[in-house]
This record gives C-alpha cells, structure tokens and sequence, in this order.
C-alpha cells in the first residue's frame, strides 16, 4: 500500500532540450522515442507540422515542438530525436526534439503548478508546471495544448 | 439457462425475421388473398415471438404474440386483411425495430409497452369475433397454436418406432398400471434452425411442466450437445392430454412440428402395434417387411427404427456452406494481408537494386507476388456483401413515403446481389435512403400533374446496382418532374451563392451542381421528407468520404438520374507512382485514363488557365508541382509528362515531372491529426519503408 502512495505521487519525466531549455514530458504519454528519420512532407498544412514518417507500418504524423512554441527552425543534428506521444485526443503523433537528456522522478512536493492565470502568458500556454530537480528548473509541458491545433 | 450467448444470434436472426415480415407484408398489401405470403408472415412472426421468448423479452414477445394472433385469424380467413391491418402491422414492425435496436444498444428491451399497437391489434381480433370478448393474452396462445399446428399434425399421425430398455417398458408399464398416460411424441426442428439444441432443451422444459420423460432418443446428453439431426423421439409418463402436451411442444419457436400419440400396453411391449401406418411412411422397400414381422413376432423394434431415420437423413437438404465471422477478425486478416504486401514490396525493391541474384531468385519473388495478389483478393471477397442487406428497407420506405406524400408510387429494384465491402455497405444506406426521399418528394409530381403531362399516375423510381470494372455504380432515377434549371439558378442568386453574371455563363450542369453544395434546398415547402436544407452536400461528402462519387442527369419533364460510383475496396489499389521533384505520389489507377506526352508549345490558354487540346477535346492542366507546393526539376518550357484522369465526365490532366510505374499499394490514414490537405487522402508505405503521399485526383477538379 505505502508503495502504492509513493508511485502515485510520484510522476516520471522524460526531460528534452530545446532551444537551450529543459522540459518534461510525463512518461506515461510516451510511446518510443526513435531517432531523426526521412519525413514525408505533406503539402498545404499548419508549417509546424512536418509531415509524415513511417513507424513499423504504421504512417504517423510528425510536428516540430520549435514551431509550435515559436522557437527559430534549426538543422537537424546528431541529438535530434522524435519522440512518438499517444494522446486519446490526438492519436499517435511523432514531436521533433533537440535532444532527449534523462528520466527524472518527481514528486508532487517539487511541482509547482501554474495557475489559471499564469497560464495567459503566452510563454506558459504549452506548460503545466515548473519541476525542480537537484538545483535546475524543469518545465513540465502541458501534452494537450502542444499538439492542439494553431494556425500559423 | 444463459441466453447471453446467443444475443447475437438472436439480433442477427430477429433482424432477418423483421426484414422478412416487411417484405411479406408488402406482398401481401398488393395481393391480399395469396395463402403463401399470410403464411410465411406468420411463420415469421411465430418464430419472432419464440426467440423473444427465449432470450426473455417479454414485452416484444406480447406485441409480437398480438401480431401473430392477427394473422392466424386471416389464415384462417376469419379477418379479411385491409389496409387498416396493414397499417397496425406496420406500426407493430417499426415498434419491434425499435426493441431489437434497444436490446443490441443496451441489451435490453427498453421500457415501451405499446399499449396502443397491441390494443389496436386486439379491436382487429375482436373485431372478427363481433362479441366484445378481450382474449387473455396467454390463453390466446393457448388456443391460437393448436388451431394452426393441428392439421398438419393430425393428418399424419407417427409411427411409433420404439427402442426400449427392459426396464425402461417396466418403468412405463408401472406407470401404465398407476393410471397415467403415456405418449409418444416424434418432434421436427425446422431445419433452419440454428440452435437446435437450445431448443430442444425448450421442448424439454415445456414437456417437464406437464409430466415427466422417460425416454428420449437421441439421448438427452447427446441432445444437449446438438448430436442430433433435425428430429427427436420422446417418451412422456403424463396426466395431461395429448393436446396439451403437444401444445406446450409446438408453442417452442422454430419446432417445425411434434406428433404424438397416446401408447397402449401393447405398444411398449410389441414394439410397432401400427404397422400400417408404419407403412405410410417408412420407406418404400424394407421398412415395411421389418415392421409387419416385428408386429407378429415382437422382437426387439429397434430394427424398424434404424431404416427410417437413415431414410430421413438423407432426404435433408445440404446446410448453407457458411460461417458467420466477426469484421473485426477480417479487418485483423485485412490488415496481415497489408502489411505482407508492404513486405513483398521490399523484397521486389530490394530485388531490384541488387544485380548479383540468380534468376530462380527472381522467379520466386515473381510467385510470391502472384500469390500475394491472390490472397489480396480472397480476403477482399471474403469482405464482400450483398448491398441486399442495406436495400431491402427500401420498399417499405418507398410505401410509406406514397402516404405520407399522398403521390402514387412504385419502387423498382434490380442488382440487389452486387456486392461491396462491408463497411461501404454499412455506410451506404443513408445516402442512398436520401436520394431516395429527395426523387419521391422532389422529383415525382402529384399524379394529378402526372395525369395532365400524359404519364401514368403511378410514379416509377429505379434503384439499380452493377458492377463496373473495378467499381460498383448504384443509380437512383425517377420518371418524375427532374430539376427545373432556372429554379436552381434563382435560388442560388437569390442565396447568394452566385452572382447574376456567373449564373449567365454556367452551364446547365454547373448549376445542378449547385444543388450538392451545403445548406440548399429547392423544395418550396419545407416537409418532413426533405427539404431541411441538409441533404445532398451531406450525401455528397458522405460518398466522397468512401472515396466514391456522385453525379446527376436530369431532364426537366422526364426525371432524374443520381449516379453513385463506388470502388469495390478501400484498403489496397493499384496506383501509378509519380515523382515531382524528389518525391513520389501514388495516383489511384481507377481514375487515370491516360498518359501523354505533351509538348510545351502545345500548351494554349482560356481565361488565362493552361489547356491542352488533345485528340479534340479541351482539357484543362493542373500542375501538381504547384497543388502540392512541391519544388519541380522541370521548366516551363520542358516537354510534360500528363496523367489524364476522369471524374464523372470531366477530364484533367495533371502534369508530374516522371512516371516510375504502377505498383500495389496500401491505403494508410493520414490520421485525423493531419487532415487540413484535402489534396491528399491517404499515404502508403513504399518498398524502401518510405511514406509516398496520395494523390486524391477528384479533389484536383
């Protein structure tokens, strides 16, 4: 039972640079995480969506976290990995990311949440917290607002 | 006994029998004398209320129970069917269409008594008798089922084939002296049945209620566990009398028949006292022989018996040749099928690029292509079904449109066995129901205006399926008013849709056309048929979303023909490979007409836009390079290469940069993550495990 209490509030992240900055995604929403391949780019659609990759048979989407947050395009680079996110809303879609760091444990006490406020700031839109671990600041991103649709 | 193992088979089933009894009863509406179709209805029906029964629906088996009596009472001409009848038996179908739909939502019945229909169904039995006696819902069935079974059963009464143990005529003699009866009863499932078993243990249940079995042959063991054919001997110790019991027998659904017979002493012990009779039935050459010298001699019976039920067994018709699958097991099979297509599309690639292989190699791979296209197949007509299961409801609606719209009308249906995939099948049925609706309400005149215009009054609407090369084309055309052009052209100025110029240079067809963008409606008034405003851009868009077309032709005064052209499977075409640039795009071979080589200089202009004139016909150029936005290694001024491809009877042609071939493919969703493209509708896996875009040509029009 104690186990059981300590896993609950305790949430595993995968933390991801991009742009020089740390975030986390919860694990549990994580499917694969497979290095940079051949994207088929599909025509007519929002610019952050790069296109399409084929994952053991099965087509899937792929879109650039940079475009979507708003940061410069960059070449891809030895690091860059796509990490491939099963969300029930949006099905499976492929996220372009500089590099992928580390697993970290965190507990409900080093979240801080963001309130509904905070979440105006355009800078915050794509979070739903600040996690800190050993001294850095991991911001832990909101899944469903990052692969919601924007048109750019 | 648990019946939730057999919900499915009963929805399946129930369906079926709905279906049935609304065709009938149309039939029935034209000639309301024909014996045949009064009885198929009640046998319908009578099937209907058991299987009800048996899974514990009551109130659907009350209201079926209340049908049924109605039609025993016309089979027995007591009631002279009217179009009153028709219309409560109408009413009675739909409320049990609403049951099954509730029992296969929820697997429940729902909580609707329909007291209405059963109390109308009730006037019209009571009406018969004159007297204003209600019959009790429980002793009708009582009586109404012998009424209907006892000729059949008495005309023949069965011969007694008795195989007995001794101390089973100990049992039976003991019982003989105590005073109690003892029956003979020869029971028939029909043989359609499916769940004999279940059945018989119906039979079985209904027989212990009213005395005990002694004996039974198959043994009930053996009957549980459906090791039996269509027919079943029992051996009832009773205080009730034969009717009785033999009603309680008949009154199981799907018991073809139950003959019984009260046995004598003599019976039990000498066997086959009936010889005679015997004769009547058993067959022709030995039976009789063994069955006259059992009689004198009372040896054991069980010889007599073998010969006859071996005669029965072969005189059985050959069962249907079919399995019921789960299309999620397909869709699984389907899939297996797809990805080793992909796989084989590898190998074939990988083929190619390595020189060094022998050419037994090549052979091999050349086999497993073919029979890789082969299993295609099979499993794509393992897929296929009747669109008979979705047209079948037409008539009835057709009918009760005539009613409704007060317009005489007549449904003409051919090509119901043209088959389609199953799940263009289930998706089919709504447009196709709206075209219907919109010729009956907007397209067939009043039969007073039909009159005046020298048509016959009666009002014809086709429904014709056929297959077309690698699609299927379903027509719907009526000989009614077509569309009035210049009705559609002020409705859309006055909508706004377009301007008074644009009108002036559209063609006749252009306008039509008009008619399939959202939110227009040309009915003047608005009924509950059509006219809301939502119907062909619905329908259009639905038959799109299969990948379909469809087209109309119309001529004012004469009718309208909608024409739905379907491809025969969704998931794996044949598609001709393109580059643009550096990358590749399939192009559904069902659309292409050809591919020509064009000169630049051939190139002319109409309203600025690129045409060429081939063989005649002005045809206008898209360059894909531009819908697609795809950088192109060819100039203006290079030669083109263009793939013409039709839609309806529009021609285009798209203008690629190089051909590399035609080549299997398989349909994968882009997903509804990235579903902005319309030029796009799919994507599949080349050989080398690229994703090569699908190029949708309808959407380049």
């Amino acid at each position: 039972m104690d186990e059981l209490m300590t896993t609950n509030d305790r949430v595993q992240y995968i933390v991801i640079k991009v742009g020089g900055e740390q975030y986390g995604i919860d694990i549990k929403y994580i499917d694969n995480i497979v290095r940079m391949q051949h994207i088929t780019r599909v025509p007519k659609v929002q610019s952050y969506l790069k296109g399409v990759i084929n994952l053991r048979g099965e087509v899937i989407p792929v879109m650039s976290i940079r475009g979507k947050m708003g940061y410069e395009e960059v070449e891809n680079t030895k690091d860059t990995r796509i990490i491939i996110i099963k969300l029930e809303q949006h099905g499976t879609v492929g996220v372009i990311v500089d590099e992928v760091k580390e697993v970290v444990t965190l507990s409900e006490d080093d979240v801080e949440h963001f309130t509904y406020d905070a979440k105006q700031e355009e800078k915050n839109m794509y979070l739903q917290g600040v996690g800190k671990y050993n001294e850095q600041l991991i911001s832990l991103l909101e899944l469903n607002a990052v692969l919601s649709e924007k048109d750019l | 006994m648990d019946v939730s193992q057999y919900l499915e088979i009963f929805l399946d089933e129930s369906k079926e029998h709905l279906q049935n009894l609304n065709t009938q009863i149309l039939e029935l509406e034209k000639d309301s004398e024909n014996m045949d179709t009064i009885n198929e209805i009640f046998r319908a029906a009578h099937s209907l209320k058991g299987m009800a029964g048996t899974m514990g629906y009551k109130r659907m088996q009350n209201l079926t129970h209340d049908m049924e009596n109605v039609f025993s009472e016309v089979r027995n001409n007591n009631i002279k069917v009217n179009s009153e009848i028709i219309d409560v038996v109408f009413q009675c179908l739909d409320a049990l269409d609403e049951y099954i739909s509730n029992i296969q939502s929820s697997a429940d019945e729902g909580e609707n008594e329909n007291t209405a229909i059963i109390e109308r169904l009730n006037a019209i039995l009571n009406g018969k008798s004159g007297g204003g006696e209600a019959p009790k819902e429980e002793a009708a069935a009582a009586e109404e089922a012998p009424k209907a079974e006892a000729p059949e059963a008495a005309a023949k009464a069965p011969s007694v084939n008795l195989k007995l143990a001794e101390e089973q005529v100990h049992v039976l003699s003991e019982a003989m002296k105590q005073g109690k009866k003892i029956y003979f009863f020869d029971v028939k499932v029909q043989d359609s049945c499916i769940l004999k078993a279940a059945r018989a243990f119906l039979v079985f249940k209904a027989v212990e209620e009213l005395g005990e079995i002694a004996v039974s042959d198959p043994s009930a063991q053996d009957i549980e566990d459906e090791r039996f054919d269509t027919n079943f001997t029992l051996v009832i110790i009773s205080d009730a009398d034969l009717d009785k019991i033999q009603t309680a027998i008949t009154s199981v659904s799907e018991i073809e028949k139950a003959e019984g017979k009260l046995l004598s002493e003599a019976d039990l012990t000498g066997g086959t006292a009936e010889a005679a009779e015997a004769e009547a039935e058993a067959p022709a050459e030995e039976a009789p022989k063994e069955t006259k010298s059992a009689a004198t001699t009372a040896p054991a019976p069980a010889k007599a018996a073998a010969p006859a039920k071996d005669e029965k067994k072969a005189g059985k018709p050959v069962v249907n040749r079919t399995v019921r699958v789960d299309i999620e097991k397909l869709d699984v099979l389907m899939n297996l099928v797809s990805e080793l297509i992909i796989a084989k599309n590898s190998l074939v690639s990988a083929a190619g690029q390595d020189h060094s292989q022998t050419s037994s190699f090549n052979e091999q791979i050349e086999y497993l292509e073919s029979v890789t296209t082969n299993l295609h197949e099979s499993v794509m007509k393992v897929r296929m079904v009747p669109i008979e299961s979705v047209v079948n409801k037409f008539p009835r609606m057709i009918r009760d449109l005539s009613k409704k719209l007060d317009k005489k009308m007549e449904l003409y249906m051919s090509g119901e066995e043209t088959e389609l995939d199953r799940t263009v099948v289930d998706e089919i049925g709504d447009p196709l129901m709206h075209l219907l609706r919109n010729s009956a309400d907007h397209g067939l005149e009043s039969a007073e205006v039909r009159k005046q215009r020298g048509k016959p009054e009666v009002g014809s609407i086709f429904l014709d399926a056929y297959q077309d090369g690698n699609n299927v084309v379903i027509e719907v055309r009526d000989d009614g008013n077509g569309i009035d052009v210049e009705a559609v052209k002020n409705k859309a100025i006055e909508r706004g849709t377009i301007t008074v110029e644009q009108a002036a240079t559209m063609s006749d067809k252009e306008i039509i056309d008009l008619l399939f963008l959202p939110s227009f409606s040309t009915a003047k008034q608005i009924t509950d048929v059509s006219g809301r405003g939502v119907g062909l851009d619905v329908v259009k868009s639905k038959i799109e979303s299969l990948s379909g077309e469809v087209e109309v032709k119309s001529k004012l005064g004469e009718g309208s023909t909608w024409t739905i052209r379907l491809p025969l499977t969704l998931a794996i075409i044949q598609a001709l490979m393109v580059c643009i640039g550096d990358e590749k795009y399939a192009i559904s071979l069902g659309s292409i007409q050809t591919i020509e080589d064009v000169k630049a200089s051939e190139i002319k202009y109409v309203q600025a836009k690129e045409v060429i004139n081939l063989r005649g016909v002005v045809i206008p150029l898209i360059r894909l390079s531009e819908v697609l936005d795809a950088p192109t290694n060819k100039t203006k001024d290079d030669d083109m290469v263009v793939v013409i491809v039709k839609k309806g009877d529009k021609l285009a042609g798209l203008v690629v940069d190089e051909l590399i071939g035609q080549q299997e493919i398989v349909i994968k969703s882009l997903g509804k993550y990235i579903n902005k493209c319309k030029v796009i509708s799919g994507a599949t896996i080349l050989g080398d495990g690229e994703v090569a875009l699908i190029v949708d040509a309808n959407a380049c029009f």
